[in-house]
């Protein structure tokens, strides 16, 4: 498996050079979208994709396998469960301050507080999503199920024909 | 016709174009390449109709990820070989597609036309309480955030369950703890 992917990665300066000037501005606007999309067009969701394909583009240029190194351990689950986490928690949060489900105002301060859990919720919608990505692409590009497939004695033909 | 109107069409017909090349082009590299541009066109469409929020997802999500993730894809599968160009037309799908087609567009006459002011989701008062009460309410500037992390905040919390569900249910059938 790995020695496919080796193969499939051809480092090329081009692609290295402009994904290496370009991959700080995706992440930033990612994380920008996130934030801002309380007064401007984006949210937690768009953001995630961004900050994902940020991810992306240096695992294209740098190989997914020293990226997938890079992000070791269980980083991406992490975000996944802390982002949903953090979304249930300020909305029980409220009920516990005998408000409804996500009523911002019951932490007391107001507007300003419903803007910054507004904030904060989007945050966490982003890490969902963004984590999600990233799990998924490293999953298929690095083709987990073909070794498990190869490894497996009751692997069908088809895993043995496409490696 | 107004300039935006003409501006519309083009972009439309510009991913019509596009969602065409990728049916019928025989490669998947060449229809992968096809539909990001249908995709593009679309957030183009939402930008013209202004939607900047869809087209930010439309954008990211279909022109982006998911091409990313058909090329990962077909790097796993065979391609077909050959030299024909062209997919060969299947005139079966052809009268389902068009049977469908044909019952979706004949609900088209029934929408109200593109910004009028007498929708029923410029009149509703529901609009019109977002519209008045959502910055002296949430003190967020976009309307549209305001519902969803707000007034609709406990379904977009499903939404995010739901992406947590699936992205933990893909994870496991792709065997995810083969290498945790």
């Amino acid at each position: 498996m790995s020695g496919a992917d080796e193969g499939a990665y051809v480092e090329s300066t081009i692609i290295m050079t402009t994904v290496r000037a370009i991959a700080p501005f995706v992440f930033t606007f990612g994380v920008f979208v996130m934030f801002h999309g309380a007064d401007s067009a984006g949210g937690g969701f768009q953001g995630g994709v961004l900050v994902a394909a940020a991810v992306l583009l240096l695992a294209f240029a740098f190989g997914i396998e020293s990226t997938r190194a890079w992000l070791a351990g269980p980083l991406t689950r992490t975000a996944i469960a802390a982002g949903g986490a953090a979304f249930a928690a300020i909305g029980l949060g409220a009920i516990a301050l005998e408000g409804a489900f996500l009523e911002y105002v019951a932490y007391g301060y107001g507007s300003t507080g419903t803007k910054y859990g507004i904030e904060l919720v989007e945050l966490g919608i982003g890490a969902v999503v963004s984590g999600v990505l990233v799990g998924l692409f490293f999953s298929l590009a690095s083709g987990d199920f073909q070794l498990s497939a190869e490894s497996d004695t009751e692997a069908d033909a088809t895993g043995g024909d496409e490696s | 016709m107004t300039s935006e109107a003409i501006a519309l069409a083009a972009v439309l017909t510009f991913s019509m174009l596009g969602g065409a090349a990728a049916i019928l082009l025989r490669d998947v590299l060449n229809a992968i390449v096809a539909f990001a541009a249908f995709s593009f066109g679309i957030a183009a469409a939402w930008v013209l109709l202004a939607a900047p929020d869809v087209a930010l997802t439309e954008a990211a999500v279909g022109a982006g990820i998911t091409t990313v993730f058909f090329l990962v894809t077909i790097a796993k599968t065979v391609r077909p070989g050959g030299e024909r160009l062209l997919e060969r037309v299947e005139w079966r799908s052809v009268a389902v597609v068009t049977l469908l087609a044909g019952t979706l567009l004949a609900t088209v006459g029934s929408l109200p036309a593109v910004g009028a002011a007498d929708s029923p989701v410029a009149t509703s008062p529901v609009t019109e309480y977002y519209l008045t009460n959502a910055y002296t309410e949430t003190g967020v500037e976009n309307a549209v955030t305001a519902v969803l992390a707000a007034y609709r905040g406990f379904d977009t919390f499903g939404e995010a369950t739901v992406v947590i569900a699936a992205g933990v249910a893909v994870l496991l059938v792709l065997r995810q703890e083969a290498y945790a």
